[in-house]
């Protein structure tokens, strides 16, 4: 559904069967100022006040297929301007996660059952992930004043551990070298794990909780296994 | 509305003088007044009428609130704004033998005792003290700051309140941009800034700003035939049986857009842009103006919570004045908006509706 284009009988609606849901969507004054805060309203006529108004209403097979949950980005703007503090951000969440999974849009339901799976969303494979690591590691090296530069992957009782956005390592590696460079510049004791690597979290954005607690579980055993004193995990 | 609530007033006082409801003069009781808006005018006149002797104390310099401060409204006709009244009562007030007023007053006590007794510190800085029968808060509300709201207000010169329009237009008669005195061409008001706002804590609804944007905007028309104006709004609340008339004679002249933009900006040439989700099109739309106008909610007084707590009166959940607890708390009244929001011509029907309980109240005693 771009948008609904059959009309609705009002008189029909199953009123108030989602209001157990958690996110305060009974107190939106549909006031609008998430659909005018939102960087993605109006993509597909997208708006997020319609949303919490569709849930209100219960209309949960008509939000449920509609392509609209899966345009937002989830990044909060909405929930922060909102003067009923409604949460928008969950309210999203909650309606991809009663999509069958095998409708979730294409490359989040790949992407997070290939991390699942290999530890990263692109199944690169550990040892081309630490040769990719080693050889942007060399390229920093062969610039002045970096020339002690190394990676240190997988190193114990480091003070900061890292996750890495897949991007990172397959479109953008250029990418890593700016904040590697402030860490070598700062003497900062840092670590890469070489498994489990991945800082995306797509069990957040596709509304699946157990994925989600697999992944962030996988990198807290990272931190325990490299006994890392802090995280740093950057999506 | 305005008409009748006065005429209402009157003919409340008047027949409960012929029926002997209640004595027509009461020269041993005195009342101070905390306040000398709107609400504090009404029932210091009303009350004197029955020659009782009112102490109406004014923290400002000047006398008449915030309403005061407002433009007339009207166009080739009165749209009943109440702006005028309030120097109608003005006047009235201070001409009145029965009315002391003090103006620039700091209350610095007021104990419970038989009566009242009263301390405070006049604009001469020499102390005053006095005994009252009757106190009647009419301490009035607190616009709404917006300078925490992401629409620019102190930031940008041309983001302006409801308030400070109201002024604009009664000084200069046209609306001008602070920034550069330039006349606008482009006006945007948007509403419900501060009301109905769970965040804040403002559940309520304001009630007197969409009125009070509609008929500016009406008036801005009125003055300058080609200004474009733009209300963001969220619902027209239409409060008054007269409002569907006003809202029928403006809505056509302005753009009514049933949203609230997001964020504001100010552009190299120094006009305001406005992004908001423009429902008909179903689209994020960026737009310029010269002026914005935030219509600013009527929040509590909280000047007034210390002197509402030595005499006894507790705030509701809103923490206006409630209203509840006067009744456990004899000799105290409140009028106008230290209650709750209120458009001028309601205040002035609350504060003679105050001004007879407090002589009922007085009758009572006397029994």
């Amino acid at each position: 559904m771009t948008e609904t284009d059959k009309m609705i009988d009002m008189n029909n609606l199953n009123r108030g069967c989602l209001r157990s849901w958690p996110h305060s969507q009974d107190y939106c004054i549909t006031c609008g100022v998430c659909s005018s805060s939102c960087p993605v309203s109006g993509i597909d006529g997208f708006d997020p006040r319609k949303i919490v108004r569709m849930v209100s209403l219960g209309m949960q097979e008509e939000i449920v297929s509609s392509r609209w949950p899966w345009i937002c980005t989830m990044c909060a703007k909405c929930e922060n301007v909102c003067p009923m503090e409604v949460d928008i951000p969950g309210l999203i969440r909650k309606i991809r996660s009663l999509r069958d999974r095998d409708k979730v849009p294409g490359i989040l339901h790949k992407g997070l059952d290939m991390a699942i799976q290999t530890g990263n969303n692109l199944g690169l494979p550990q040892e081309d992930f630490v040769f990719i690591l080693q050889d942007v590691g060399e390229e920093i090296a062969q610039e002045p004043g970096f020339e002690d530069f190394v990676v240190p992957v997988d190193k114990i009782g480091a003070n900061i551990l890292t996750t890495i956005h897949n991007k990172l390592v397959n479109t953008h590696t250029d990418d890593l070298k700016h904040w590697w460079k402030i860490f070598f510049a700062a003497k900062e004791d840092w670590t890469v794990p070489s498994i489990n690597w991945e800082g995306t979290n797509w069990g957040l954005f596709t509304g699946d909780d157990e994925k989600m607690r697999i992944m962030a579980g996988r990198v807290a055993e990272n931190m325990e296994r490299l006994q890392a004193k802090n995280l740093l995990w950057p999506e | 509305m305005l008409f009748r609530s006065i005429t209402i007033v009157k003919w409340i006082m008047s027949a409960k003088r012929d029926q002997g409801g209640i004595e027509s003069r009461m020269p041993d009781k005195k009342v101070l007044i905390i306040g000398s808006g709107v609400a504090g005018l009404t029932t210091a006149i009303e009350l004197a009428k029955f020659d009782v002797k009112v102490v109406l104390i004014e923290k400002e310099k000047t006398v008449g609130g915030y309403a005061r401060q407002f433009t007339c409204k009207a166009t080739d006709d009165c749209v009943k704004c109440g702006a005028c009244i309030v120097e109608e009562k003005i006047d009235a007030a201070v001409s009145h033998p029965n009315i002391t007023i003090y103006s620039g007053v700091c209350l610095t006590d007021i104990v419970k005792k038989d009566g009242f007794a009263i301390s405070f510190v006049d604009r001469n800085h020499e102390k005053q003290a006095c005994e009252v029968d009757a106190v009647v808060m009419a301490t009035g509300f607190q616009p709404f700051d917006p300078i925490d709201k992401p629409f620019g207000y102190k930031r940008f010169d041309d983001v302006i309140t409801n308030l400070d329009l109201e002024k604009r237009l009664r000084q200069d008669g046209v609306v001008k941009r602070p920034s550069d005195g330039s006349v606008p061409k482009k006006i945007a008001f948007i509403q419900c800034v501060g009301s109905r706002d769970s965040s804040l804590n403002h559940l309520w609804c304001s009630k007197v700003c969409c009125g009070s944007a509609l008929r500016m905007a009406r008036l801005i028309k009125f003055r300058e035939k080609s200004m474009e104006i733009s209300v963001f709004y969220i619902d027209v609340q239409s409060f008054g049986k007269d409002f569907q008339n006003n809202y029928d004679l403006i809505k056509d002249q302005v753009r009514m857009i049933r949203a609230i933009p997001g964020d504001v900006f100010l552009t190299d040439d120094r006009k305001i842009k406005l992004e908001y989700y423009l429902p008909a099109l179903r689209k994020q739309t960026e737009e310029l103006f010269d002026l914005v106008v935030l219509s600013v909610g009527i929040t509590p007084n909280r000047n007034a919570d210390p002197i509402a707590e030595k005499i006894g009166l507790k705030s509701t959940g809103s923490e206006f004045l409630d209203e509840q607890s006067m009744v456990s708390a004899p000799g105290v009244f409140a009028a106008g908006t230290a209650t709750g929001p209120k458009s001028i011509t309601e205040s002035i029907a609350d504060a003679g509706r105050v001004a007879l309980d407090v002589l009922n109240y007085f009758q009572t005693q006397h029994n």
